[in-house]
């Protein structure tokens, strides 16, 4: 009974000493690991949705590979409702290499327009859940998340029209001068075609216009569209209907009424 | 009289040898754990109280190896044995929380599953325990061998 027991001795040793030196080594290994998330970068999908891309540096300068590292990035607003999602998957990171991958994000603004138009007008804070998971020598699973919450910017925060003017064009028509104001707060800049329509109070057209705007992120926008109306047809009150076309949504119509 | 005193001097010689063998092991044992641990001391700066858990389990593993060590030779070092063996697994369930570790640094959580890490802790822990029993067995099975009818 003596040598069975000297085996079990002997494997349970060898088996012992294994397991800590790879628990042990895999855990120091941890520590020459570097993520590097460069700078954030904003683009257009072919299908006119916002794209976000993060590139990611994986610097595994540990003993053992990493495998099945996954990164997802889930926004939601403040009811919980999923406004974008976007998950980057690297099957193995090498040891004793440098990984590059690319975390992208696509946001849809239109369909975020038709569950709120608040996204447009009103600065709002969105939550941001991020996880990362990955396989620590290819066999312990290990999780990491973390809840951030960011600040939505709306295009056309406080978006009005101004005080209306009436100029005589000519001896049927005159022109009306309205002004445009909002503070694009969002974080590209609003390249837009507003299409305005002006109607009197017995909902017929009077005359429509154009103009295209320029708003840098984080600045205010004053401009006037100009539109020539009969005088006839004009009466003390009334309405516009606005729409607006962009790269990155359509939205309209808008209804402001006048007088 | 010479006789009595022979018989404690040999006693005490044979205690002296178990307590060298014991100070040896423990001090060897903690110098393990002292190597060890200086690798393991980036995951001690990041997670609060994980050096003081290994620390009690070192403790009271020494404590349960030189008990063993004095009372060798006797059937009460295999019951220390699989105490020892036996006390691995369950610090290991308990302090792994059944294999899925996780923890909260300001907003941000971590969880490792550790769950294959502690099966195969398990198993060998078990296979000490078997180790113990079967010694224990042997022990008497070879004292029953000496006993003259």
């Amino acid at each position: 009974m003596r040598i069975p027991i000297r085996m079990i001795s002997l494997a349970t040793t060898f088996f012992w000493l294994f397991l800590i030196v790879f628990f042990v080594s895999a855990v120091y290994s941890v520590k020459d690991v570097r993520f590097e998330f460069g700078e954030p970068q904003m683009g257009l999908t072919s299908d006119n949705k916002m794209l976000f891309s993060l590139p990611i540096t994986i610097d595994n300068r540990g003993y053992y590979n990493i495998g099945s590292f996954k990164l997802t990035t889930e926004i939601s607003d403040k009811e919980g409702f999923m406004i974008a999602q976007g998950s980057t998957l690297i099957p193995l990171i090498e040891k004793r290499r440098e990984t590059v991958a690319t975390h992208n994000m696509t946001i849809d603004i239109n369909d975020l327009i038709q569950d709120s138009q608040d996204y447009l007008f009103n600065d709002m804070k969105l939550e941001v859940r991020e996880t990362v998971g990955m396989e620590l020598v290819e066999v312990i699973p290990v999780q990491v998340q973390t809840n951030l919450s960011v600040h939505w910017g709306a295009p056309l925060y406080n978006f009005t029209l101004g005080e209306i003017e009436y100029t005589a064009f000519n001896i049927t028509h005159m022109t009306i001068t309205v002004p445009i104001i909002f503070e694009n707060h969002a974080f590209f800049d609003l390249t837009d075609n507003i299409q305005i329509h002006m109607y009197n109070s017995t909902n017929a057209l009077l005359g429509e216009s154009q103009t295209a705007i320029e708003a840098p992120q984080n600045a205010p926008y004053q401009e006037y569209v100009e539109i020539n109306v009969s005088t006839v047809a004009i009466t003390e009150t009334g309405y516009f209907k606005l729409y607006f076309s962009t790269p990155f949504f359509n939205f309209g119509p808008l209804v402001f009424p006048y007088g | 009289m010479a006789e009595e005193e022979k018989g404690f001097k040999k006693r005490l010689q044979k205690f002296t040898g178990k307590a060298l063998k014991a100070t040896i092991k423990g001090v060897l044992f903690y110098g393990i754990y002292f190597v060890l641990s200086m690798f393991l001391a980036p995951i001690s700066e990041m997670v609060p109280g994980f050096q003081q858990t290994i620390e009690i389990f070192v403790m009271v593993y020494i404590v349960l190896m030189v008990i063993g060590e004095l009372t060798g030779g006797t059937i009460f070092q295999y019951f220390f044995n699989a105490a020892k063996a036996l006390f691995v697994i369950l610090y290991l369930i308990f302090s792994l929380k059944g294999g899925i570790v996780g923890m909260t640094i300001q907003n941000v959580n971590l969880i490792a599953d550790l769950r294959l890490f502690l099966a195969v802790a398990m198993l060998l822990g078990l296979l000490g325990f078997a180790k113990s029993v079967f010694q224990a067995i042997n022990f008497l099975n070879e004292k029953a061998e000496h006993v003259h009818i």
